[in-house]
């Protein structure tokens, strides 16, 4: 614990007591402290402690050249590494004038939409092993390893990619790929009734995760608040649709929302977000092999290439919520500086401190793993 | 005595042992070193090392010559040689031979030195021709091939000194 | 959307759904090692027969993951661009992004399909491996992630360089190359990986790649100081040189080199020529040595000597026996290749310095190297090759019978020649080609038409000059016969009527050296009113007069000199074409290393009393 961030309660003894919820719990997403004041087994107050996985990626960015940094940006978020690529991309590119070929536009659709699918099961594992059901959890983890499985073969690698380039991708499809592709989402999607039967309609979750952590909708835009967490509180809100990126502009999908705001809801969209996700990713298998064309559009020597000064935000829709980049190049071969607008970062201090009051103890992991709060995320 | 005189031919072709055409031999390259030997400080300093190579390569075909005249066994050798017989080229052919004049230059000198070695191959092969076959004539065609390698080395090196500095 | 009811709390028999899973395969992950994808990005392979040791992979990593290490026994090669390097991977640094792999120019480094390494603590340094074809462990996994034209990073194409078309070319001398504008050579510029493969390969071992990174940065001044720190002919060299470096190249391995003499026209051309003397002169001494120094030959060779002296200090006379400097720069290479205008400039920025040349003086006959031993403290010999070698076949030593040297001399100097309607070339080098399309330009000047046959013993795949001079002069009209051999000079009425040769066989012997042999059945007849020599060159050394050349020790027909430039006799160097050949870049290093004796002995040469 932190000295400073220790306040010492004038209190009888044993009225309020404290807690710690981390740095190393497994009850969390990633190494991150959450302190709790508590009476009784009701939280009072919690005080949020990032840090313990600040690597300090934005800084290191500003040190290497443009390329470079590819090998660096998925590893800022473990679970859904590809929209970190991808918006990086997208930046670079918007400061050069690069214009990313069609089908390369597709295939990050793809790459996108398989970490959506991915990142979704691991946090359904998640959140269900806070109410205590570890087969989902298990489940969610395995399922996933089958989208790994895809990812290898796509890109090289399984959880970092290092599959964008400012101006396309770096490698084509290999063969058979689209077929591979249809039947782990065929699984995939037979698997979706075990997780509802054993999840999702569970009383136990059910009665655990409604009302627990509810956000107004007013409330989610006074505090920042994105993504799933954000369509939970009944506003239809997708980057996706709402500042279309890459060819989503062409592609048929819904924006799952839910009233409540509650954890129940969030868990909900999830869910329903995962099947649209494999839809998308069914209508990009059908149409890639329609389009022909270069993956990339040539770039100037990576160890001779300067970006052209300026700043750019350019933002995606990740799972966790709005991803983006803010970019500012001073005309040289480096970054002048990088800032990263990780959805979690609200998620995981400002939000869950206000959730957590008036919980219940056994809800604040809860609650955490249903804000889908990536400590990786809020570090750097 | 000087090479390709016709005198010489008919002193070769009246010889008929094998230990004789060799002495004869020994003798045509040791007066053509002694050309060369005279020639080197003639020449401007620059290029004796022409005149200085020859003298010392007719020289080395003379110890060789006098080594197989020496020999108590000299079959074997010129055996050897009549089997595998070099490559005769024209170019020699296109150099016409000039005169050598007072102060004559590394192109005249090879020039010369070509003509030379052109001539005595001829004359040996004329010989070889005309010899009915045996060892005698195993040895004119051995002589032949000698002189046609010499030839070969001097076209080699007449085409670096020559054809070079060219670009 | 209520296909999820959360209400529906099922039915009695709810909990019997589980006993479908009897049925199911467990899901699990099986244990034994399973093979990796087709790109899969594992541990490092590389190719030790390809990699050249150019640590392009180690500048692109991002986590300093890569060191270069000596391997002794491998081949090692500064002209074809190898060194005996090979990286090593620490796997505690690495992060497998296969940039690398993408950028490796030769396509030599690449990832395997292993992933599986253990150890003990004890045994950790076995993360830090010199990767070869076999693998961390020796053990045959088939590449992952390697080179593709997919993901290849390397920039493989060059900057096209604009040249006037024949038919814009023939009737007139302007230089047909255009030169990079600055978009292009910023372009080009970028194209390089930096791996000094170029400077090692040069001769005088120019800067190349800080000069390129400089253009690339727009610092074309700063481009001309890195070229002047080698080499004073900077337009010359931009021009007409051999570009050893340009051989030696890395992204050449697979793709085309930097065009780094393009590039270093480009800067030449880009800084006011003003500017470019003041540069020149940065770093000179700012005191005089009263040493005097005479230097033979306002050629390459001995003017680079004589910028490096004068810089030096010393007071630097040039005995020059032409009108002009610059030797064969001037007087070989034509206009259309080499511009005079900017050989003057790099002539203007060496005399600016100080330098003196006497023009029109020859020494041998207007004054004597005793009378240069004498006033002077040290003498250089720089007289190249000006003396065209002739094949003295009969006939050839007629009026109409010229050696090539003579003849450009002749035009460069601005004396009018007679200009023949039909010519005929003899040789198959560059100063074969230079002839043979000055005469064509000539020629179209003045009759309109060309009319020029070339032929050399030569067969054309072992013609000595550039392939894009040889495509060149065909594309001007030359008339181009290959492995012909010249027999005799055939006349008509007292003139020159043409050549007569024989066809060449076959060119070299078993062992590959040079031994033609003649078809005397294929003979061909040339017609021409002027037949040029062009099959060699040699040094004119009369000028060092009967008794100099006695007490010199010379070597194979050319003086004998130390790797310094020094003859045997303490007060005399001689460096350029007569003592190594044509070339001249290899002339200006010559220079370099003369200037660099003469001062250390001069600069030693008092005693204390």
């Amino acid at each position: 614990m932190r000295p400073e961030n220790y306040e010492a309660q004038s209190q009888p003894p044993s009225y309020d007591y404290e807690l710690n919820i981390g740095p190393n719990h497994p009850g969390i997403e990633g190494n991150y402290a959450f302190k709790l004041r508590l009476n009784g087994d009701r939280v009072i107050a919690g005080r949020a402690d990032a840090g313990y996985l600040h690597r300090g990626f934005e800084k290191l960015m500003e040190g290497r050249l443009w390329i470079q940094n590819l090998a660096i940006t998925p590893r800022i978020c473990v679970p859904d590494p590809v929209p970190m690529e991808v918006s990086y991309c997208l930046a670079v590119e918007d400061l050069c004038g690069l214009e990313v070929p069609e089908r390369a536009q597709w295939l990050r659709v793809m790459q996108l939409e398989l970490s959506r699918i991915a990142a979704h099961f691991f946090i359904f594992g998640g959140h269900a092993a806070t109410t205590g059901m570890y087969t989902p959890m298990f489940w969610g983890i395995a399922d996933r390893d089958l989208i790994l499985d895809l990812f290898e073969e796509m890109t090289g690698g399984r959880v970092y990619h290092i599959y964008n380039i400012p101006g396309g991708v770096r490698r084509d499809l290999p063969d058979g790929f689209g077929e591979r592709v249809t039947h782990t989402l065929n699984y995939l999607e037979s698997r979706l009734p075990d997780y509802d039967n054993l999840l999702f309609t569970n009383q136990v979750f059910v009665h655990r995760a409604r009302g627990c952590g509810p956000i107004s909708q007013q409330q989610a835009l006074e505090w920042g608040v994105t993504g799933p967490n954000l369509r939970a509180t009944g506003l239809k809100f997708d980057v996706r649709r709402d500042d279309p990126y890459l060819v989503y502009d062409q592609l048929e999908f819904e924006i799952p929302t839910e009233d409540p705001g509650d954890a129940w809801a969030r868990a909900l969209v999830r869910r329903r977000e995962l099947k649209e996700s494999i839809r998308i990713i069914r209508q990009v298998v059908a149409r890639l092999p329609t389009l022909a064309g270069p993956i990339r559009c040539p770039i100037p020597n990576p160890l001779a290439w300067n970006v052209p000064a300026g700043s750019t935000y350019t933002r995606v829709e990740s799972s966790k919520g709005e991803l983006a980049w803010y970019v500012v190049s001073d005309g040289g071969e480096r970054p002048y500086r990088t800032h990263v607008r990780g959805p979690s970062q609200m998620h995981a201090v400002q939000v869950l401190e206000q959730l957590a009051i008036g919980c219940r103890i056994e809800d604040v992991a809860q609650i955490m793993f249903s804000l889908d709060a990536c400590p990786p995320e809020v570090d750097r | 005595m000087i090479e390709g005189h016709q005198g010489s031919y008919d002193r070769i072709k009246s010889k008929t042992s094998l230990k004789e055409v060799l002495e004869v031999a020994c003798s045509f390259e040791a007066s053509a070193r002694d050309f060369y030997r005279d020639l080197a400080p003639k020449v401007s300093k620059n290029i004796r090392w022409l005149a200085e190579d020859l003298a010392a390569e007719e020289q080395s075909h003379y110890d060789l010559l006098r080594g197989l005249a020496d020999h108590p066994d000299i079959d074997e050798p010129i055996a050897v040689e009549v089997q595998t017989p070099a490559n005769n080229t024209r170019f020699s052919d296109a150099i016409h031979l000039p005169d050598l004049g007072p102060q004559p230059d590394d192109q005249a000198v090879l020039q010369y030195a070509m003509g030379r070695e052109h001539i005595a191959m001829e004359h040996y092969q004329s010989l070889a021709e005309g010899t009915a076959p045996g060892p005698i004539r195993d040895l004119f065609v051995y002589l032949a091939n000698e002189e046609t390698k010499h030839k070969a080395e001097l076209e080699k090196l007449y085409y670096e000194t020559v054809h070079s500095g060219g670009v | 959307m209520r296909d999820i009811d959360h209400q529906d709390r099922g039915g009695l028999l709810g909990p019997l759904k589980n006993l479908s899973f009897f049925a199911r395969q467990p899901i699990t992950e099986p244990l034994g090692p399973r093979p990796a994808s087709a790109n899969y990005r594992g541990f490092h392979l590389n190719d030790w027969d390809l990699c050249i040791g150019c640590s392009t992979c180690q500048k692109v990593c991002d986590n300093a993951a890569i060191t270069m290490v000596r391997v002794p026994g491998l081949p090692e090669d500064p002209v074809k661009g190898i060194r005996n390097l090979r990286p090593a991977i620490d796997y505690g640094r690495c992060c497998w992004c296969a940039l690398c792999v993408d950028l490796c120019p030769t396509g030599s480094i690449a990832l395997s399909r292993e992933y599986v390494h253990t150890c003990l603590d004890s045994e950790l340094d076995s993360y830090f491996i010199l990767p070869d074809a076999r693998g961390i462990h020796g053990t045959p996994y088939p590449k992952g992630w390697a080179k593709s034209t997919d993901a290849d990073l390397v920039a493989l194409d060059r900057q096209p360089m604009t040249e006037q078309a024949p038919a814009e070319r023939i009737d007139n001398f302007a230089e047909i190359v255009a030169g990079y504008d600055a978009n292009q050579a910023l372009i080009e510029a970028s194209r390089c990986v930096q791996c000094g493969m170029c400077h090692d390969a040069c001769p005088t071992h120019m800067h190349a790649p800080e000069y390129i990174r400089a253009i690339w940065n727009g610092d074309l001044e700063g481009a001309v100081r890195e070229i002047y720190r080698t080499n004073p002919f900077a337009h010359t060299c931009g021009r007409v040189c051999t570009h050893r470096c340009e051989t030696a190249c890395s992204v050449g391995h697979r793709g085309a080199p930097i065009a780094i003499r393009w590039l270093k026209r480009y800067a030449m051309d880009a800084v006011d020529h003003e500017r470019v003397k003041q540069i020149a002169a940065e770093g000179r001494a700012d005191f005089i040595s009263g040493k005097r120094v005479a230097i033979v030959g306002a050629g390459p060779a001995g003017l680079t000597a004589a910028f490096d002296l004068v810089r030096q200090g010393h007071d630097v006379t040039v005995l020059e026996a032409q009108a002009q400097g610059g030797g064969m720069v001037r007087y070989g290479i034509p206009d259309y290749r080499m511009p005079a205008d900017r050989l003057d400039r790099d002539l203007d920025v060496i005399t600016s310095l100080g330098v003196k040349i006497r023009y029109n003086t020859r020494v041998g006959v207007d004054l004597t190297m005793e009378r240069l031993r004498a006033e002077y403290d040290a003498v250089m010999l720089g007289v190249g090759l000006w003396m065209g070698r002739s094949t003295r076949v009969p006939g050839a030593d007629q009026a109409g019978v010229k050696r090539a040297v003579d003849l450009l001399r002749a035009v460069a100097a601005g004396e009018s020649i007679e200009v023949p309607q039909s010519a005929v070339i003899i040789g198959g080098g560059n100063v074969a080609m230079d002839i043979a399309r000055t005469l064509a330009r000539l020629q179209q000047q003045h009759y309109g038409e060309v009319r020029i046959t070339l032929t050399a013993l030569e067969d054309l795949d072992h013609f000595l000059a550039d392939a894009d001079e040889i495509r060149e002069a065909r594309e001007e009209g030359v008339q181009i016969l290959d492995a012909r051999g010249p027999q005799e000079i055939l006349m008509r009425e007292g003139q020159v009527a043409g050549l007569r040769t024989w066809g060449v066989r076959s060119i070299f012997d078993q062992a590959g050296r040079f031994a033609p042999s003649y078809d005397p059945a294929d003979e061909q007849i040339h017609v021409g009113d002027l037949v040029v020599e062009a099959i060699g060159q040699a040094a004119d050394v009369a000028l060092l007069g009967e008794a100099l050349t006695e007490v010199l020790q010379w070597h194979r027909g050319r003086l004998q000199v130390d790797g310094q430039g020094r003859t045997n006799l303490e007060w005399l160097w001689a460096a350029g074409d007569m003592v190594r050949g044509p070339d001249v870049v290899s002339a200006v290093a010559d220079g370099h290393r003369v200037a660099d004796s003469i001062h250390a002995y001069l600069s030693v040469q008092e005693h204390a009393p």
